[in-house]
C-alpha cells in the first residue's frame, strides 16, 4: 500500500531523511519510532505530499507521489499537535474538511455522524474547538483525517496530550482501523507502538535502523534474548570460564556487581540454562542467581538510537 | 463500528464526481467556495468581524455627513475621495489573519495536504475578503439613496465611482493577502499590507512634485490614479485594466509565496 524507495530529504546540506526504504502492506499498522529529530515527521510530511523529497521514490496505493493530488485523496493525515480551525465549532470544521475533499453534502452529514460516534465527539459537536480540551482536539483531528474514508491513514503522534483512558480508546480505534486500512503512525511511547502496531521501524538521523515485528527487532540487535547470571565467586576466573565455555555468546560483566554477567545469545534453541548449570558444576563455581530476561523494545530502541551507549 | 466497511470508497469517489458534462473539473471552484464559506463562518462567529464592520460604517458615515453638512455639498465626491484612505486601514485588518494564521496555527499543513491546488486556496481567501468588504460597501449605498431623495444625483457617476471603489478594493485585498502570505504573524501582516498601501498612497500624494513625464509614467501604474480617473464618471477600459492587473499581480505573488511552501 505504501512503498518507499531510497527516499531522501535535505534541508540545506543536512539530511533529515536519507535513503529510506520500506513498505507497508494493506491492512497493516506500522509504527515509526525514533528519537527527536530522527526524521519521523519529515517522512510523514513527504508521504502526505506536504514536502517534496529531494530524491527517491514513494507511492501510496500504487499512485506515485508525483501525482500529489491523487495521493492526497487516498491519505488521511493527522499532523503533529492536530491543528484545526479553532474559531469554528466541531461540526463546521468537519463539514469544511468534507467539502475540501469534494464529498457530496449528504455524504458529509453521514460521515460526520459516523466519525463523531467513532471518536466520541457527539456531545461537543456544536462547541467551538478553542473551547475544547487537548484530548478532544486530538479526537477532532482524528475524525477529520478519517472523514473522507481514506484507504491509508498517517498519524503523527496520535495520542499526544490524551489522558490514559483516552489513550486506550484511541489505541483500540487504531487497531480496529488497522483491520482493513493501512495505518502508519509515529509515537514516542514505545509500549503504545508495541501494543498497536503489527510491525515497526526505528529510524535515527534520517536512516532506517531496523524494521519488523517487535520479536524481529530484538533479533537484529545483540542477540534476541538476554540471560542474567550471578556467581558466588568474583573476578577474572569466572569470566574466563564463561568465555571459554560459551565462545559464540556475548558476555558483559555488570558494572554494579563484580560477580554478575549478562549473556546475549541469538540462537533460541540453545539450552543455555542447562549448559551454564553443568559448566559451573564441573568447574566448582556456585551460581547464586540465574534469570532469563526478554529484551524489551526499549532496550532495542536505546541500542539502535545510541541512547544506551 | 462500520468505518472500514466501505474502505476507500469515498476516496475513490472524491474528485471524480466533480466533472461536469464537458469533462471540466469543478472541484477547484467548489473548494475555493468552501474556503470562502469557512472564512465567512469565522467572520460571523467572532466579535472582530462585527467590530470592524461597525467601525467602517461609523467612519464612512462620519465622512459622508461631514461633507454634506459642514461643507454643504450634496454630492459623494468627499466620500469617494476619502474611501481609499479608509480602506487602507480596514482592508489589511480584515485580511491579516487569512494566511498568516494558517501558518502560525499549523492548519496550512492540513490545507496543503488536502486535494486542492494553491490557486484555489488563494481564490477562496481572496473571494472571502472581497465579498466581506463589498457587503460593507453595499451598506453605504444608503448614502447616495439619501442624496437622491434630497435632490438631483448623477446616478451614472455614482455607479462608476462604486465600480472604481470595488476595483480598488480588489487591489487592496490582493496586496493585503500577499502581506498575509509572507509572514506567520497577523500584526506583521497588517503592518506590511498597510505599509505597501501607504507607500502607494504617498507616491500618489507626491506626484505633483515630479516632472510631467515622471507623473505620466507613474500614473500609468498607480491604482489610485486610475481610481480617481474613474471617479469622474468615465469608465475607461485602461483604468479598469490597470486596477485588475495590479490585483492579478499581487494574487500571483501570493500564489508564488504559498507554492514555495507546499508541494505542487
Amino acid at each position: 500500500m505504501i512503498k518507499v524507495d531510497q527516499l531522501c530529504r535535505k534541508f540545506g546540506e543536512l539530511y533529515a531523511v536519507q535513503d529510506l526504504s520500506f513498505h507497508v502492506r494493506k491492512g497493516e499498522v506500522m509504527g515509526l519510532l525514533g528519537p527527536n529529530g530522527a526524521g519521523k515527521s519529515t517522512t510523514m510530511k513527504m508521504l502526505t505530499c506536504f514536502l517534496p523529497p529531494s530524491s527517491g521514490e514513494a507511492s501510496v496505493g500504487d499512485v506515485s507521489l508525483h501525482d500529489s493530488i491523487e495521493v492526497r485523496r487516498k491519505v488521511g493525515y493527522l499532523p503533529e499537535n492536530a491543528p484545526s480551525y479553532t474559531d469554528l465549532d466541531v461540526r463546521s470544521h468537519l463539514k469544511f474538511i468534507g467539502r475540501m475533499y469534494g464529498l457530496p453534502n449528504a455524504t458529509i452529514t453521514d460521515r460526520i455522524t459516523e466519525m463523531t460516534g467513532v471518536c466520541g465527539l457527539e456531545h461537543v459537536l456544536h462547541r467551538r474547538i478553542d473551547e475544547l480540551s487537548k484530548g478532544f482536539r486530538q479526537r477532532v483531528g482524528l475524525a477529520a483525517s478519517m472523514l473522507h474514508d481514506p484507504a491509508c491513514l498517517i498519524f503523527d503522534e496520535p495520542t499526544t496530550g490524551l489522558d490514559p483512558n483516552q489513550i486506550i480508546e484511541i489505541r483500540h480505534l487504531i487497531r480496529r482501523l488497522g483491520e482493513k486500512k493501512t495505518v502508519l503512525l509515529s509515537s514516542h511511547v514505545l509500549s503504545e507502538v508495541e501494543a498497536v502496531c503489527d510491525r515497526m521501524m526505528i529510524i535515527d538521523q534520517g536512516k532506517l535502523q531496523v524494521i519488523g515485528t517487535s520479536e524481529e527487532l530484538a533479533h537484529h540487535t545483540q542477540g534476541h534474548s538476554v540471560f542474567y547470571v550471578r556467581f558466588k565467586e568474583s573476578g577474572e576466573q569466572v569470566l574466563d570460564l564463561l568465555t571459554q565455555s560459551f565462545p559464540d555468546i556475548q558476555i558483559k560483566p555488570q558494572d554494579d556487581q563484580s560477580n554478575a554477567y549478562m549473556l546475549y545469545h541469538s540462537e533460541p534453541d540453545v539450552p543455555l540454562a542447562e549448559k551454564l548449570f553443568h559448566t559451573s558444576v564441573a568447574s566448582g563455581a556456585i551460581i547464586l542467581e540465574m534469570q532469563s530476561k526478554k529484551k524489551t523494545l526499549e532496550d532495542v530502541f536505546r541500542e539502535l538510537t545510541g541512547e544506551g551507549q | 463500528m462500520n468505518t472500514t466497511e466501505d474502505m476507500g470508497m469515498n476516496s475513490e469517489r472524491v474528485g471524480r464526481a466533480n466533472l461536469n458534462s464537458r469533462g471540466l473539473d469543478r472541484g477547484g471552484l467548489n473548494r475555493a467556495l468552501a474556503i470562502c464559506w469557512k472564512e465567512w463562518r469565522v467572520a460571523l462567529d467572532t466579535p472582530l468581524g462585527y467590530v470592524v464592520a461597525i467601525a467602517f460604517l461609523l467612519a464612512t458615515g462620519f465622512f459622508f455627513a461631514n461633507h454634506l453638512f459642514l461643507v454643504g455639498q450634496a454630492d459623494m465626491r468627499g466620500y469617494f475621495g476619502v474611501m481609499p484612505l479608509l480602506l487602507m486601514f480596514f482592508i489589511p485588518a480584515m485580511t491579516m489573519r487569512m494566511l498568516s494564521d494558517e501558518q502560525r496555527s499549523g492548519t496550512f499543513e492540513l490545507l496543503a495536504t488536502m486535494p486542492i491546488r494553491t490557486c484555489d486556496i488563494v481564490a477562496g481567501k481572496f473571494l472571502a475578503v472581497m465579498l466581506q468588504v463589498l457587503v460593507l460597501i453595499a451598506l453605504t449605498l444608503f448614502y447616495p439613496a439619501t442624496l437622491a431623495l434630497m435632490g438631483d444625483l448623477d446616478a451614472g457617476q455614482v455607479a462608476a465611482a462604486y465600480l472604481a471603489l470595488s476595483l480598488l478594493t480588489a487591489c487592496y485585498v490582493a496586496v493585503s493577502l500577499y502581506a498575509s502570505a509572507i509572514t506567520s504573524h497577523a500584526v506583521v501582516a497588517y503592518v506590511i499590507g498597510f505599509g505597501i498601501l501607504f507607500g502607494l498612497f504617498m507616491m500618489m500624494q507626491a506626484m505633483p512634485t515630479f516632472s510631467p513625464d515622471v507623473q505620466n509614467f507613474f500614473a500609468a501604474f498607480m491604482p489610485l490614479a486610475h481610481y480617481h480617473f474613474m471617479l469622474r464618471g468615465v469608465i475607461g477600459l485602461d483604468d479598469m485594466g490597470v486596477l485588475l492587473l495590479v490585483t492579478a499581480l499581487f494574487l500571483v505573488l501570493t500564489w508564488f509565496q504559498l507554492e514555495r511552501r507546499r508541494w505542487r
